[in-house]
């Protein structure tokens, strides 16, 4: 779709049930990703220090090209680079299913649950879904040139928020300012208000500048870190670190389908003009907190509009210039539409697509059963429990299981994305690397880093480039490219 | 603004899409789970199990 190299990198909670102090959510974090590189092989773990966060051993490459590591305590993976919304959909599933499966092989499934969330209810720590969409090193990489993708983005959380009970007030947060960057606590929050029952986005409120290239304590809506994991010179990655996880594919697809044409929009000079928000950071926090489901912002000419105006606009000029281009685009554009016709009347109408409308219809309907108050903590339990993955306790598994959820990938796609990369990127390339090292290389079952492995590691692999030793290092700038013939060819050599 | 187009796709189309659901009609959109008779509806099953303190136990780190 769309000419586009498409990834999804997503941090996971876990939620543990035993009373034990010592088994942390990190402890559990540990043992799960030595099962899936030591048990189960399936990748390869790194031998050198990628960062100073991430030493010999701290994550590595799958079969399927993908990547699993530890980042600040949490499990996370990377899907392999995917150049369609079907692939895209099934590698992200292939991430939960292959941890999912490490637990139950582990037999924790009663000690604990992985949550595939991105807030902590009761410290406001978040942890991210991150998206990645790969453009040209000519798109216009400026405050004026993003100024629609801004506005874009503040606007779809209305179909892309995960939903949550209540608020967060991050008071870590820090904030450009000018030239200053201070902390958000210095300048007073207008947190702090009446208690808030739901909001459709988990993400909006941990989101504190407009652009910036950090991303913890003062996450933007554009991180603005020039990383492209490619020839720099052709190629610029749009990294999204605002949006939440999603547990329906159709939120997923949506969200990544969408935010693909707007890029094009941007790209060929056709995004819509004049709908620059006021404050977008301060916007993208009402509109998630609006509980009359208004959603109106101001935008900078003074006029004020719904975000769903303002997405109807986006939707306009995606139909005028990128309809038929190909099937995956005129998915989008059919989806999009009835999103938003839908959201112009009850919620309800979303459940099974959108994720904060199913979990809201779930909390009300709950909330009417057993006539509980907004401030019952086990609301927040059960918002929760929405993304847990275990299909047997999970209430997103429950919607599924009862036929209110469509699909958009199946079952087995999910199995084979967990083994196999996609066939039409470079991680074709990369994943035969990954398979020739479990089959030829050094076993990693009893991985312990020899003094020599250390300084000369007998491989090293990046997303654009590998080297095996003994061997010229392998570059693979163009993600495009498969380069399996070529890496087939460079490792019959070894 | 200049035309901008990506380079050229290297490899054929892959399985497309299936084609999900168009616009609900009027009234549409799921039931309500059977509040009347919770113990026949799986999902007030499932929701009933949830451990009512469990999001006070979830403590995790901030990450990116």
């Amino acid at each position: 779709m769309l000419n586009r190299i498409f990834g999804l990198e997503t941090e996971y909670g876990l939620l543990v049930h035993q009373d034990r102090p010592d088994h942390s959510p990190t402890w559990f974090a540990h043992k799960i990703r030595d099962h899936v590189f030591h048990v189960q092989r399936q990748g390869v773990l790194d031998l050198h220090h990628r960062g100073h966060d991430e030493p010999p051993g701290n994550g590595g490459f799958l079969t399927n090209a993908g990547r699993m590591y530890l980042d600040m305590g949490h499990l996370e993976y990377a899907s392999p680079e995917c150049h369609s919304l079907t692939d895209l959909v099934a590698t992200d599933r292939a991430g939960d299913a292959i941890l999912q499966q490490a637990i139950k092989d582990l037999d924790l499934s009663e000690q604990v649950s992985l949550i595939k969330n991105n807030v902590d209810h009761e410290t406001d720590a978040t942890f991210g879904s991150h998206e990645n969409y790969l453009v040209s090193r000519r798109f216009p990489f400026t405050r004026r040139g993003l100024a629609p993708l801004v506005t874009f983005l503040v606007t779809r959380q209305i179909y892309t928020g995960s939903g949550r009970v209540g608020a967060a007030s991050p008071q870590d947060a820090w904030i450009q300012m000018d030239r200053l960057i201070v902390p958000r606590a210095s300048i007073g929050s207008r947190r702090g208000g009446p208690f808030l029952p739901f909001q459709i986005s988990q993400r909006a409120d941990h989101i504190v500048n407009d652009f910036f290239e950090w991303v913890q304590q003062n996450r933007a809506i554009v991180n603005t870190r020039d990383e492209p994991l490619a020839d720099p010179n052709q190629y610029r990655r749009i990294h999204l670190l605002l949006g939440d996880s999603n547990m329906t594919e159709f939120a997923t697809a949506l969200k990544m389908g969408t935010t693909g044409l707007v890029l094009q929009l941007i790209e060929e000079g056709h995004a819509p003009c004049d709908l620059e928000i006021n404050d977008p950071v301060e916007a993208l926090q009402e509109i998630s907190q609006d509980q009359d489901r208004q959603w109106v912002v101001q935008l900078q000419s003074g006029k004020t509009i719904s975000a769903l105006d303002i997405q109807e606009q986006f939707l306009e000029a995606a139909m005028l210039h990128c309809q038929g281009q190909d099937e995956e685009t005129d998915w989008v554009l059919d989806q999009w539409t009835a999103a938003l016709q839908d959201l112009r009347g009850t919620f309800e109408k979303l459940v099974g697509r959108v994720d904060w409308a199913s979990k809201l219809w779930l909390l009300e309907s709950f909330r009417e059963a057993e006539k509980l108050e907004w401030t019952n903590p086990m609301l927040a339990s059960l918002d929760l429990e929405y993304h847990n993955l275990n299909p047997e306790k999970g209430l997103y598994y429950g919607l599924l299981e009862e036929g209110r959820v469509p699909r958009l990938t199946t079952d087995k796609a999910i199995d084979l994305a967990t083994v196999h990369p996609p066939r039409n990127t470079r991680a074709f390339g990369r994943g035969e690397l990954i398979r020739h090292l479990l089959d030829c290389g050094p076993s990693v079952e009893d991985y312990e880093p020899k003094q020599q492995e250390r300084y000369f590691p007998s491989y090293v692999i990046n997303w654009s480039i590998f080297q095996v030793r003994g061997q010229a290092p392998f570059p693979m700038p163009d993600p495009f490219k498969t380069y399996v013939q070529e890496v087939r060819a460079h490792l019959s050599r070894v | 603004m200049t035309h901008i187009t990506m380079p050229e796709r290297r490899e054929g189309p892959v399985d497309p899409m299936p084609k999900g659901p168009g616009p609900s009609e009027e009234g549409g959109g799921p039931r309500r789970p059977e509040t009347g008779s919770p113990d026949k509806d799986n999902l007030m099953k499932r929701m009933r199990k949830v451990d009512p303190k469990q999001a006070e136990r979830y403590r995790q780190r901030t990450g990116e």
